[in-house]
């Protein structure tokens, strides 16, 4: 299941000023989107615009070519999933940091059970459910990260700079995962990168932000 | 050029404090200074302290810490030697303290007396009782609250010498109030309860202005506040301070001391608060 | 002796009894209220928060003044007939308290990572759901909050005697109970309640950090 996102003369202010102004976007249904541009570019600010965590000053969204009035209600962000540079993993149990989103929908145990066995043996971290996700290495940690995300089946899924604080290694490591992996989610995916490889390997689409506004976007 | 100045000034001021020193008659500092009474929070409250102990140490140059607890706990200080000197006003235990030998002067300082206070408007009907104990008897069957200090001090020792009197055991009855605190404490909690309370007249006309309580029951016979200097027993207790109770025990009896306690009050109560006695003997008191 | 006395375990009771609720008060209120000071942003933010940090040094002795002045019947609270009761007392501390517990939960909220409110809100909390779970996230300074709570008060005198009276069988607490002892020069049962005091508190303590250090990682 996935979703498709169109933005219109959409401007986002913070302090009074705009940090991001799109004039016409597409985001396609099941594509992945890999986001680029420079720090400050108003990568984040798109993603948490696309979380349902802030909301423009003005502009038109529409989902699956409905207008929408505003994104910020949480049957919206429960469609959702997002990954964000670190990790932030609870003090708790890996497996229950996997289960945090789907405790957050009410799904029963039983259900959550099969669900992170599911994702578990497909990342490869079975072996570190009873493990405290405190005692885990930086990338075991982003493994979990993006398990607690596909569990939720997310329509769409953001991922903020995901691999930025790993090493090259476990980078590329991710990299091959991912590219197995996203196309089973079938979720709408948008990244943020700096890395040129991920964005030849990975993605469908590249949307350039500069200064705010879009300055590119093409298909790769 | 830049220096003379400093030093003129600071050798004109140092010239000046000279002369002018040389002026004031300064007490001999004593050898030991320190001087530790401990009395009453009655006593303390009263404000009586205040001008008394400032006037002796000007006199005498020794430096009094003042601790005021309860006479019990006054006498205990004495008995511990954590005292140099008492002012207290518990006769039946100060007799005991002395048979004991943990004192070796005793001397009668002045006196008041105690008052009973209560509501406004009496509900005990207590203003015309003939003693003290019927008073007590009266509160006792009226349903009002009574207020005790029931903390060992010279008032509590009175007020409990009084229920015996009227063969009445207060303690676990409602309208007993046992507060543990000192007298202008205990006045509030009886103003704030609406209940009746032994007090010595001095803290009650200290704190009257915030107090709804009226003076009910003054009749002197059976209430009588006598209080006592005591030095507490050097030769039990080395470290006391006797030089400078002595010297205490000298000023407050003395003119100017009992000429500060004659006066004491009268200005911003019309009355004394306190009837100095000394040279008078117990007995001339009506004291046992 | 002191323990066969009953009006020891009297004053026990009510010693825990008054501290304990003033502190579950000034927890229902502190938790809640110190979150939002912590994680939102109004005018007037720096201010309420310099008056929580200032209020967390409240003299217990001034704060009894100013309940007593408000519950005597000269008060503007007179009518409620509080001054004096186990009540007046519990009011007090929640007064003493209660910034403290506010005070060391912005501490305790402002001390987790910023980005951690958005990622829960990305996987689909709701805002209750937010709250609990950083609550829990940042058991361990919320437990110590707690404590400091329960011990600005279960230890303080001054107020409990303005507007408790130490009156026996009524409003006399552990505190009160051994300045009466000390005043009348009881030192050893002074020092014997004081004993208890302590005991009773390091039992308290030693609970609640029980709860705190569960499952913390070694």
């Amino acid at each position: 299941m996935s979703i498709r996102i169109e933005l219109r003369n959409i401007i986002v202010h913070r302090a009074g000023l705009p940090v991001l102004e799109i004039v016409h976007l597409i985001i396609k249904a099941g594509r992945i989107h890999a986001l680029v541009g420079p720090n400050g570019a108003g990568k984040s600010t798109l993603l948490m615009l696309l979380t349902g965590l802030i909301a423009p000053e003005k502009g038109e969204i529409l989902i699956n070519d409905q207008p929408v009035k505003d994104l910020r209600d949480l049957i919206y962000r429960r469609r959702v999933g997002l990954v964000m540079q670190d990790p932030l993993l609870l003090n708790r149990s890996v497996y229950e940091n996997i289960a945090v989103g789907l405790h957050f929908r009410r799904i029963p145990a039983s259900e959550i059970a099969g669900q992170v066995e599911n994702w578990g043996s497909r990342l490869g971290i079975m072996h570190l459910l009873a493990r405290k996700a405190s005692t885990l290495s930086g990338g075991e940690a982003q493994r979990v990260a993006l398990a607690r995300v596909f569990v939720l089946q997310p329509e769409l899924l953001l991922l903020d700079e995901p691999f930025g604080e790993l090493d090259r290694k476990t980078r590329l490591g991710f990299l091959h995962e991912l590219k197995i992996l996203l196309p089973m989610t079938s979720a709408t995916t948008v990244f943020s990168t700096h890395d040129e490889r991920e964005i030849e390997e990975l993605a469908d689409y590249k949307i350039e932000l500069g200064n705010g506004k879009i300055s590119a976007s093409n298909n790769v | 050029m830049k220096h003379r100045l400093p030093i003129a000034v600071s050798a004109l001021l140092l010239f000046s404090v000279l002369a002018l020193s040389a002026c004031v008659p300064a007490p001999t500092i004593p050898a030991n200074p320190d001087l530790i009474l401990a009395t009453t929070t009655s006593t303390q409250d009263s404000g009586l302290l205040d001008v008394l102990i400032p006037a002796f140490e000007t006199r005498t140059g020794f430096i009094v810490q003042v601790v005021a607890v309860g006479s019990g706990a006054a006498l205990k200080m004495g008995e511990e030697g954590n005292a140099d000197v008492l002012l207290v006003h518990s006769p039946t235990a100060e007799k005991k303290f002395m048979d004991n030998d943990f004192g070796t002067d005793r001397r009668l300082v002045m006196h008041n007396y105690f008052i009973i206070v209560g509501p406004l408007d009496d509900p005990a009907g207590i203003k015309t009782a003939e003693t003290a104990a019927q008073a007590f008897q009266k509160i006792s069957e009226s349903g009002a609250k009574f207020v005790s200090r029931s903390d060992q001090s010279g008032t509590n020792i009175m007020e409990l010498a009084l229920w015996e009197k009227a063969n009445i055991t207060p303690t676990g009855q409602s309208w007993y109030v046992e507060t543990g605190q000192g007298m202008g404490a205990t006045l509030t909690v009886a103003s704030e309860l609406i209940g009746y309370t032994l007090t010595d007249r001095a803290t009650y006309l200290a704190n009257q202005a915030n107090l709804q309580l009226d003076m009910l029951y003054q009749n002197d016979s059976d209430l009588l506040n006598a209080y006592h200097v005591i030095v507490v027993n050097h030769e039990k207790w080395p470290s006391t301070n006797l030089e400078g109770a002595i010297a205490f025990a000298d000023f407050i009896t003395s003119t100017e001391g009992q000429a500060i306690i004659n006066t004491f009050g009268v200005e911003e109560y019309g009355q004394a608060l306190f009837i100095p006695d000394a040279g008078k003997t117990d007995a001339e008191l009506g004291l046992p | 002796m002191l323990f066969n006395n009953p009006d020891v375990w009297e004053i026990t009771l009510l010693s825990i009894k008054v501290s304990g609720i003033a502190t579950l008060i000034s927890l229902l209120l502190g938790l809640p209220f110190g979150t939002l000071l912590a994680l939102s942003k109004f005018p007037g933010r720096s201010l309420l928060l310099t008056l929580i940090n200032t209020g967390m040094a409240l003299p217990p002795v001034v704060v009894g003044l100013a309940v007593a002045m408000t519950l005597w019947r000269s008060g503007p609270l007179g009518g409620l007939h509080l001054i004096y009761t186990p009540s007046a007392i519990i009011i007090a501390q929640v007064v003493i308290s209660a910034p403290v517990v506010t005070g060391l939960t912005v501490a305790a909220m402002q001390a987790l990572d910023p980005r951690l409110l958005l990622q829960l809100q990305g996987l689909g909390a709701s805002r209750s759901q937010t709250v609990f779970t950083i609550w829990r996230e940042a058991r361990l300074p919320l437990l110590a909050a707690l404590m400091a709570g329960f011990g600005s008060v279960i230890s303080e005198v001054g107020a409990s005697m303005m507007v408790g009276g130490n009156i026996r069988h009524q409003t006399r607490v552990l505190t009160t109970a051994i300045v009466l002892e000390t005043n009348k020069g009881e030192f050893n049962n002074a020092i014997a309640l004081g004993i208890l005091l302590l005991l009773i508190t390091f039992l308290i303590n030693f609970a609640l950090t029980w709860i705190q250090q569960r499952g913390v990682k070694r």
